[in-house]
C-alpha cells in the first residue's frame, strides 16, 4: 500500500496539535505539519520541541504560502532550523522574495508547483525558471493543482516526466473553481489514475482535502483508488 | 508561443522569391496584437481569454481588415462576462476599422463546454464547429492564454483518445482521421455557407467572399490537411518538438499537435515545401498566388471595388478576374502538392481526402 497520509492544515487549519491528534489516533504515520500562513510558523517552531512524533515514520512542514519580505530571513532560519531534523519544507514558490535565501535548505527544500491562480510554478517551464534558481530543491507534486490548470492531465503527465527524479512528496485533493481543497469527486479520481503509474509507490502522499475526523478513513480509500492506473486506461495513454 | 524563426521568411529566401505582402501583412497583424493587448490589458483572467481570429490570427492583416475577436470563457459562469464583452468591443472599435461579422460567431462569449463535449451531433451546430476548428486553425490569444491553451488541450485531446486508429496504432498510416474529418467538414460548410450568404444576402459581399474562400479559407483547410498528415509523414518542420512521440503516447501526440497548430496556415504550409524541395517551383506558384491576393487586399481601391460588387456584376470585374486568375494558380500548385507521387502526399491525400 502507498504510504498516505493527512496534512494538519486540511483537517485542523492552525490547530497543528489537534490535527495531528486525529492522524496519530487513526494509526497513519504520515503527516504534513501545516504553517500555512506566516503567523501560524513562529508557534508551531516552538511547539515542535514538545510534540511526541515518534509514531510518524515521515513529517513535512509546510511553509507560510506568503511571506512579508521583511520577515523572510527569519521565516527561512526558523525552517532551516526545523529542516535540521531532516524534514522536507514544503514551498510554493510565488511566497520567495530572494531565492538567495531559500537555497540554504538544500535538498530539504521541496518546491510545489502551482495552482491557476498564480503566474509562476504552473508548468514544467514555469517551474524550470524556479528550479534554476533553486537547484538543489526536490519537487512536491500537488496533483490537484496540476488537474485545475489542464484537466487533460497533460500538465500533469509532463511535470511527473520532467521532475520524477526530484519527487519526494505527493499533495492531493480536489481543486475546486475557487482554488480551494476540497474531497476527492469521481472526476478527479478517474483523472489522477491517468498518471498514477508516473508516480513511485514509495513516495509519501499527503492528504489536503478538508473532511471531517470520521471521513478521514474514506477519504484515504478514494485517495488510493485515484492512484491506482487503470489498465484499460494504460493501454491508450 | 511562434517559432522565431518564420519558414515563409526561409522559403522565400530558398527560392530567391520577394514575397513583401506577406511580410507587410504579418508586421501589421503583430503591431494591431500588441495595441490590442496593451488596450485590454486587465480584462481577461485565469478563466478567460481574449481570442483573435480571422486575417488577425492567420499574420495576413490589411489596413483594411476587421477583427474578429470572442471572449473565451473556460470556468465558472458569471454574468460580469457580459460587461466585459461590452468593453472588449468599446476598445476594439477604436483600433478596428470595421466591425466584426454578421453571422454572431464573433464579438461575443465562447464557452468551453460546449466546443469540448460537443464534437459532431445535433448539437455540434455550425457556429460550434467553426468556432471549435478557426480557434486550432486561426486564432491567437492576445493577453493571458492559460484558458485558451486549457481549451484547444481539451479539445485535442479528444481528437487523439477517440481516435482509435490513430492511438493503437492499427491503421496503415499514423493519421489523425477524427481531426482530419472534422477539418474537411469544416471546409465543406464554408463552401456551401458561401451559396447560402449569397442568396440570403442578395449577393452583397458575394465577390470578396468568393475570392476569400478560393484563397484564405482553403489554406485554413490546407494547413488543417498537412498537420494531419505530418503525424505520418514525420515532417519535422511540421513537428516543432522534432521527434515524433510515436504511436500510443496522448500526452506527446497533443502537445506536439498543438504547438504545430500554434503557426500560422501560411506557416504550416511553408513548412511543408522545406521538406519537399523537389516541389520548388510549386512553392513558387502557390505563394506568389498568395502573396498577389493579399495585394489586392490590401489596396484599398481593389478591396472597395470587391466588397461593392454584387453577384450578378462579379464575374465580368476586371479585379475579381484578376483574383479569380491568381486562384487557381494556386489552386493548381495545391493540387500538384496534394497529389505529389515522389512524397506520401498523393497517397495520403487519396486515402484520407478521397476515399
Amino acid at each position: 500500500m502507498r504510504p498516505i497520509g493527512f496534512s494538519t492544515g486540511a483537517l485542523a487549519f492552525a490547530d497543528f496539535r489537534r490535527g495531528l491528534k486525529m492522524i496519530d489516533k487513526r494509526g497513519i504515520r504520515y503527516v504534513e505539519l501545516s504553517a500555512l500562513r506566516q503567523e501560524e510558523l513562529y508557534p508551531l517552531f516552538l511547539g515542535l520541541e514538545h510534540l511526541d512524533l515518534s509514531n510518524f515514520s515521515y513529517v513535512s512542514i509546510h511553509a507560510p504560502s506568503k511571506i512579508n519580505q521583511n520577515e523572510e530571513e527569519a521565516v527561512v532560519e526558523m525552517l532551516q532550523a526545523i529542516s535540521q531534523r531532516g524534514w522536507p519544507i514544503i514551498l510554493h514558490p510565488d511566497a520567495v522574495h530572494d531565492f538567495s535565501l531559500w537555497r540554504r535548505i538544500g535538498k530539504l527544500l521541496c518546491v510545489e508547483n502551482m495552482d491557476k491562480r498564480k503566474s509562476i510554478g504552473r508548468t514544467v517551464k514555469e517551474l524550470n525558471q524556479v528550479f534554476d534558481k533553486l537547484p538543489n530543491a526536490t519537487f512536491c507534486f500537488d496533483i490537484g493543482h496540476a488537474r485545475q490548470v489542464d484537466p487533460t492531465m497533460n500538465v500533469a503527465h509532463f511535470l511527473l516526466k520532467e521532475f520524477g527524479r526530484k519527487l519526494i512528496q505527493v499533495h492531493l485533493s480536489e481543486v475546486n473553481t475557487r482554488s480551494k481543497h476540497d474531497s476527492l469527486s469521481l472526476a478527479s479520481i478517474l483523472a489522477f489514475q491517468e498518471v498514477a503509474e508516473m508516480i513511485p509507490d514509495n513516495i509519501p502522499i499527503i492528504l489536503e482535502t478538508t473532511v471531517s475526523e470520521d471521513k478521514m478513513e474514506s477519504e484515504m480509500g478514494r485517495a488510493l483508488e485515484a492512484l491506482t492506473a487503470k489498465p484499460q486506461l494504460l493501454a491508450v495513454v | 508561443m511562434k517559432p522565431v524563426q518564420s519558414s515563409v521568411d526561409t522559403l522565400e529566401q530558398q527560392l530567391g522569391k520577394s514575397w513583401t505582402q506577406l511580410k507587410t501583412a504579418r508586421g501589421r497583424a503583430e503591431i494591431k496584437r500588441e495595441e490590442l493587448r496593451s488596450a485590454l490589458r486587465g480584462i481577461d483572467s485565469e478563466d478567460t481569454s481574449v481570442v483573435v481570429f480571422g486575417s488577425l490570427g492567420r499574420d495576413e492583416f490589411t489596413d483594411a481588415s476587421d477583427i474578429d475577436w470572442t471572449l473565451l470563457v473556460d470556468g465558472g459562469a458569471d454574468p460580469m462576462h457580459l460587461e466585459l464583452t461590452r468593453e472588449i468591443d468599446n476598445k476594439v472599435k477604436e483600433l478596428a476599422s470595421k466591425t466584426v461579422g454578421r453571422e454572431g460567431l464573433f464579438g461575443t462569449i465562447a464557452f468551453s463546454h460546449e466546443l469540448v463535449h460537443q464534437i459532431g451531433g445535433e448539437d455540434d451546430t455550425n457556429r460550434n464547429t467553426t468556432r471549435r476548428i478557426l480557434l486550432l486553425l486561426e486564432s491567437r490569444v492576445v493577453g493571458r492564454n492559460e484558458a485558451y491553451d486549457r481549451v484547444i488541450t481539451q479539445i485535442l485531446k479528444r481528437y487523439v483518445l477517440e481516435d482509435d486508429g490513430f492511438v493503437k496504432g492499427t491503421g496503415k498510416f499514423h493519421v489523425l482521421r477524427f481531426l482530419l474529418n472534422d477539418f474537411a467538414r469544416n471546409w465543406w460548410t464554408m463552401a456551401v455557407d458561401f451559396a447560402y450568404k449569397k442568396r440570403r444576402r442578395f449577393g452583397q459581399g458575394a465577390a470578396i467572399r468568393n475570392i476569400k474562400l478560393r484563397f484564405s479559407r482553403k489554406l485554413i483547410y490546407v494547413s488543417g490537411l498537412l498537420s494531419c498528415f505530418g503525424c505520418h509523414m514525420a515532417l519535422d518542420e511540421l513537428k516543432p518538438t522534432g521527434v515524433c512521440p510515436g504511436i500510443g503516447s496522448a500526452p506527446e501526440c497533443v502537445e506536439c499537435l498543438h504547438r504545430r497548430l500554434q503557426r500560422t496556415p501560411i506557416e504550416i504550409l511553408a513548412d511543408a515545401f522545406l521538406y519537399l524541395p523537389h516541389m520548388n517551383e510549386t512553392a513558387k506558384k502557390i505563394f506568389d498566388a498568395y502573396d498577389g491576393f493579399l495585394g489586392i487586399l490590401s489596396d484599398k481601391d481593389s478591396r472597395d471595388r470587391l466588397e461593392g460588387l454584387g453577384s450578378e456584376k462579379y464575374e465580368n470585374d476586371e479585379v475579381f478576374k484578376a483574383a479569380r486568375e491568381l486562384s487557381h494558380e494556386f489552386r493548381e500548385g495545391l493540387n500538384d502538392l496534394f497529389f505529389d507521387q515522389q512524397s506520401l502526399m498523393c497517397e495520403l491525400t487519396k486515402n484520407y481526402g478521397v476515399f
